[in-house]
């Protein structure tokens, strides 16, 4: 490609200067004698080598300019990209329950319009019509709330955190369901971890929606590990794994995007890891995940030790 | 041809498909609904329908997927896709793609049957067509 | 350490009178009460700095309760204490801004660690609004 790229651009200062090359071409006298000719062809030469140099660097410069014009391009398709992800994502979600509602609301109309004697079954009808109603608002709240935590601004207050005790205590949230499933957690904790600078609340979000899926993931007898480690001395891992249905590699990729969700329609919105990645990136750190069709999953947090730059303030 | 049109409500949110199934019989519609593309191909291939409404964003099959393969089954079928959310450029992309028109989450019934008629009067109209050129060629397609 | 002020509200009466005694002992500016309605109440009276929240109580349940309580004091850090551990309790509670999500039995010493870390996070908020 690159060879290409210059053998495009040797031609185009050769053909933009030719017309110059062939004036003094035709300049020189064609009884001139070898001395003067190679005289004159020496000439002839330093001219070109100049022209071209000149042709070059612009060339150069142009094509620069043409790569950063291109690069903030893309920049802002990425933007545009995900902008407009996230509106059709937020209108396919907020839509179908709303879209439900409607039908709802014209079915008890419907009710209404054409009462019969049977009272009892017109009570149901209502009853359960109106709790589905109800239902689909609480799920649009959802929706917009989570909406607003993504977009809004996450604004992280830095403490010192023994990382080993917050993540086992949160860990604790989880062991009923997890027991009632024979799910087995397995704490694997670093204890030579150092304090590190960080929010607890939101790293208490992150760890329990990611053991939250981690249960769900694992229909019945397996293992849920939580590990840290230190990774040198400017950040440390935390890891969870679980021995569940996995996740299929055309989706890794896809599993931080918003409104993302493999979930059937209604169970989750697909935010959950999309927020996680949010607060983690917001704290300084990162978030990753590997898979294994049918044996496990992985996810992964990076988190530096000192006070994180992305996260603060002012 | 029956003479009042015969519905397949294709969608993956089950109380929405049925409430919807429930709306459009009271309204004098034969209508049936089923959870995804690979329950409407397998129902299509016992029972015959007029028209299919069809969620166009469905896991496993989509359905722009579910509907070429619905007209491979019943060429004469019309397909109104339903949407949450439709950009100019989508809605331009399932007209070319051979669908009848598509109507926008949450819908009102009263413009929904107005579309279904309407594309059930195109499928009479086209089976008609056909039917009166096999008459005069003599040829059977 | 610091004196500052905490709000117990937990349903379950001996726990309540234990955490204000031995709160009260570590020098602490300590009231229970008994249900949400009270602590809404008494909030509305007074400001505290961290509150201890139950989330399984009769009448308003902890939920509802932290949500008002965002509302009304929203610089009060907020820990949730559950008996049954609802995780869904914990995921809600957690995004709506309880400072933690502990379940009981707690050791005290480790509630009191909480309870301390939860003040230290709101000195440091109000430090940042007022340098705004």
């Amino acid at each position: 490609m690159a060879e290409q790229q210059i053998g495009n651009v040797i031609y185009r200062v050769l053909r933009a200067h030719l017309v110059s090359i062939l004036i003094l071409l035709s300049g020189i006298p064609l009884y001139l004698r070898a001395g003067e000719l190679f005289a004159a062809g020496a000439v002839l030469l330093a001219v070109v080598s100049f022209f071209m140099t000149r042709g070059l660097t612009r060339e150069l410069r142009k094509s620069r300019r043409q790569r950063r014009l291109l690069e903030d391009q893309l920049a802002r398709t990425h933007k545009l990209a995900s902008i407009d992800e996230l509106s059709s994502g937020i209108a396919h979600e907020i839509n179908n329950p709303l879209g439900i509602i409607a039908q709802e609301v014209q079915w008890i109309e419907h009710i209404l319009k054409n009462s019969s004697g049977d009272k009892l079954k017109e009570k149901e009808d209502f009853g359960e019509s109106l709790k589905v109603i109800s239902l689909q608002v609480d799920r649009c709240k959802e929706i917009v709330h989570k909406i607003l935590s993504l977009a809004g601004e996450l604004k992280p207050v830095i403490q010192r955190i023994e990382i080993n005790d917050l993540i086992d205590h949160i860990t604790d949230v989880v062991k009923i369901d997890a027991a009632a499933k024979q799910i087995q957690i397995i704490r694997e904790f670093q204890p030579t971890l150092p304090p590190i600078c960080s929010d607890p609340p939101l790293l208490r979000q992150v760890v329990l929606n990611l053991l939250v899926n981690a249960t769900q993931a694992i229909e019945r007898d397996g293992e849920i590990t939580v590990s840290t480690r230190c990774m040198d001395d400017t950040s440390i891992e935390i890891t969870i794994e679980d021995t569940g249905c996995g996740i299929p590699e055309e989706n890794l990729d896809k599993i931080f995007t918003p409104f993302f969700s493999t979930k059937p329609t209604g169970k989750g919105t697909g935010l959950g890891l999309a927020l996680c990645r949010g607060i983690i990136e917001k704290l300084g750190g990162s978030i990753a995940v590997t898979s294994d069709v049918g044996k496990c999953t992985a996810f992964t947090i990076n988190l530096p030790v000192e006070r994180p730059q992305e996260g603060e303030v002012e | 041809m029956s003479p009042k049109p015969k519905v397949l409500i294709v969608d993956d949110e089950e109380r929405f498909r049925t409430t919807m199934c429930k709306l459009l019989i009271v309204r004098g519609l034969e209508a049936f609904s089923v959870g995804s593309g690979k329950e409407a191909l397998k129902e299509l291939l016992e029972n015959s329908y007029d028209v299919v409404i069809l969620d166009v964003r469905m896991p496993e099959m989509s359905g722009v997927q579910a509907m070429s393969e619905l007209r491979k089954l019943d060429p004469f079928i019309e397909v109104i896709i339903m949407t949450g959310y439709a950009s100019v450029d989508t809605a331009k992309k399932i007209m070319e793609l051979g669908a009848y028109d598509y109507m926008l989450k949450p819908y009102n019934t009263d413009e929904l049957i107005e579309k279904i008629e309407a594309a059930y009067d195109r499928k009479c109209t086209r089976q008609q067509l056909i039917g009166s050129e096999q008459k005069n060629t003599g040829v059977e397609t | 350490m610091e004196k500052f002020a905490v709000l117990i509200v937990d349903d379950e009466v001996d726990f309540v009178e234990t955490m204000v005694k031995r709160l009260k002992d570590k020098g602490l500016d300590v009231e229970g009460v008994h249900s949400g309605k009270e602590a809404l109440k008494i909030l509305n009276a007074r400001d505290f700095d961290v509150c201890v929240l139950d989330v399984k109580m009769p009448g308003i349940d902890g939920i509802e309760a932290l949500a008002e309580m965002k509302k009304k004091r929203p610089y009060m850090e907020v820990i949730m204490l559950t008996g049954h551990g609802s995780v869904e309790s914990g995921v809600r509670g957690l995004q709506l801004g309880a400072y933690d999500y502990i379940m009981k039995p707690v050791p005290f010493a480790d509630l009191l660690k909480k309870i301390i870390s939860a003040y230290e996070r709101k000195v440091i908020e109000e430090e940042r609004e007022r340098e705004k």
